[in-house]
């Protein structure tokens, strides 16, 4: 549904972005991650046709975003962190002008897009008296309003409070379920990408160090807490066979090692195992690991 | 359709602005202070000496069509041109420093249509500004000075002078003269808008089309620039006094809005250029 390949992207000679290339299935909740400065606005920017790429292109529903910019854009809504509305004006006013961009305005569409993002009471004050968490359910409403294929999140529930993070991954959850919507999301809350997100795509400094299923991500490494005696011993023995000693009594076995099979080697020679168990990490983990490591 | 539903939202934007109604409260305070300056102050002196050392009558000629003629020609280029340029160097850059035109950007819209859109709405905003300097000063021209009377004009810089003794007829040219100040005065719009297309503080845009105007206007007042006055833009910018002449010289005036013209496409141009090379990025 949504297709970035090969993009490079150089600000004043200082590059941002470098063969980065990663794809989002229909009906997918997909993360991007990475640090500050890491290539995830400029990658959004460029998918939205407000960026332009040095080379690589951005494709949505197969429509070239470069080539045919309205055709692409025609399917897509996106929310930004803290949306800027016109304050002056009220936030029927608002969608209206922002759908007009998009083609006729439905008033019935709107009234119910508006009355399910729960706005409905509020819909004709002016922006400027609007709270934090109001902005953003506008900013849902509008972004809805062209009834698009696909979502574009630049860090949403930024600012919100836990009440506000819930209903909102509530909101984009029954969104997928209803519709199918496709739904590229970028945060750095983690813990929220962790609960709604299908599969990352990580950046570091502008390269892609990962895009899979988060299932993935922990089978890459799988990482184990081990009580092994003597430990000199075993963990020499560990990194002849591949493993990584992260700390003592915490190694991570390469991805095709079977850990009984490890555990019978140890105790073929002579090590005493007293325990050997997967550690679950979170995606807060396995994310700074990524980042560091490479 | 889709335009003007855009143009319609657009100018729904622009008007809704109260920094684009500021100029029009300061426009009827200014009025009703020249008007009181005519009506009871030394203004009116000044007038009979000049009607009268014309040969004509001053009871025909000193009346609201000829003060309206006045507040117009005083007031707009001077005056005016600090809202044109303010409301027209905000209309990209306020939006693209608030973060409203990342919102717009990320619908299926074109920068050229978005740009096209803006620029018709800061030209509806001049029309719509000059008429209303013209119909309010008009109106109270009317209430302190009543209907009736001549038009008197004399603008020495231009070489212009003309009267019409008819009512209808001085109404008529006013009005005409007032479409010829809009179309003179979208040129400075179109300047302010040019610079709102780049990447500079919408303050900034605003205060270099300011410069720009003054020191054309001021280089083409001195004795030295005399002979080279027709390639000043304000001087084709004052091209709407000819439309005010008993004999209208159509050439000339075109000669001028054709020049005018080609400088408004050139800046639109110039503007659309930069802002199709941005990037737009928090």
């Amino acid at each position: 549904m949504l297709t970035v390949t090969g993009l490079h992207k150089s600000f004043g000679g200082k590059p941002a972005l470098h063969d980065v290339s990663f794809s989002v299935e229909r009906g997918e909740i997909h993360g991007l991650l990475g640090h500050n400065g890491a290539g995830k606005s400029t990658t959004l920017g460029i998918i939205l046709g407000m960026v332009a790429p040095d080379r690589g292109d951005a494709t949505i529903g197969g429509i070239s975003v470069q080539r045919d910019h309205a055709g692409a854009l025609r399917q897509v809504g996106a929310i930004f962190e803290s949306p800027a509305f016109y304050e002056y004006l009220s936030g029927w006013e608002n969608l209206r002008i922002l759908a007009s961009y998009s083609g006729p305005f439905d008033e019935k569409a709107a009234r119910e897009i508006v009355d399910r993002v729960g706005l409905t009471k509020r819909i004709g004050s002016k922006v400027r008296t609007y709270s934090h968490g109001m902005r953003q359910r506008l900013a849902l409403a509008q972004a809805l309003l062209p009834e698009p294929k696909v979502l574009l999140l630049d860090e949403p529930t930024d600012g919100l409070d836990p009440e506000g993070i819930k209903w909102f991954r509530d909101f984009i959850l029954g969104l997928r379920a209803e519709r199918g919507m496709t739904v590229l999301f970028n945060s750095h809350l983690l813990a929220e990408v962790e609960q709604m997100c299908d599969r990352v795509t990580i950046l570091r400094e502008g390269r892609l160090v990962h895009e899979g299923t988060l299932k993935d991500l922990r089978e890459e490494a799988p990482v184990y807490e081990v009580d092994l005696d003597p430990w000199d011993q075993a963990a020499a023995f560990l990194e002849l066979n591949g493993a990584q000693i992260l700390s003592p009594g915490r190694i991570a076995l390469p991805p095709d090692a079977d850990p009984a099979i490890t555990v019978a080697a140890l105790v073929g020679n002579g090590i005493r195992v007293s325990a050997f168990a997967p550690v679950r990490r979170s995606l807060e983990d396995l994310y700074l690991e990524i980042t560091a490591a490479r | 359709m889709n335009f003007l539903r855009q143009l319609r939202g657009e100018l729904r934007k622009l008007f809704g602005r109260p920094r684009s109604f500021m100029g029009y409260a300061v426009f009827v305070v200014m009025e009703a202070l020249i008007l009181t300056v005519y009506k009871f102050g030394r203004g009116q002196e000044y007038m009979r000496d000049l009607i009268e050392r014309n040969g004509y009558s001053f009871a025909t000629y000193f009346s609201s069509l000829s003060i309206t003629f006045m507040i117009m020609t005083l007031s707009m280029f001077l005056l005016g041109s600090v809202f044109f340029a303010l409301v027209a160097g905000d209309i990209v850059a306020k939006e693209t420093e608030d973060g409203n035109l990342r919102l717009v950007m990320a619908r299926p819209v074109s920068r050229l249509r978005l740009l096209l859109i803006k620029y018709t709405s800061i030209v509806i905003y001049t029309f719509t500004f000059v008429f209303f300097v013209g119909i309010t000063g008009y109106l109270m021209a009317i209430a302190a000075m009543g209907v009736d009377g001549g038009l008197f004009v004399m603008e020495p810089k231009m070489k212009v002078f003309a009267v019409f003794p008819s009512w209808a007829e001085g109404a008529g040219r006013l009005t005409i003269g007032a479409v010829g100040i809009a179309i003179s005065m979208i040129t400075l719009s179109s300047l302010a808008f040019m610079f709102s297309c780049f990447k500079i503080k919408p303050a900034a845009a605003t205060i270099i089309t300011l410069a720009l105007l003054f020191v054309d206007m001021i280089l083409q007042n001195f004795p030295f620039f005399r002979p080279y006055e027709e390639w000043f833009v304000t001087w084709r910018m004052s091209c709407w006094l000819f439309l005010m002449e008993n004999q209208i010289s159509w050439p000339k005036i075109f000669e001028s809005y054709a020049f005018l013209f080609g400088l408004n496409a050139t800046l639109f141009l110039i503007g659309f250029t930069s802002f199709r090379l941005r990037d737009f990025k928090t």
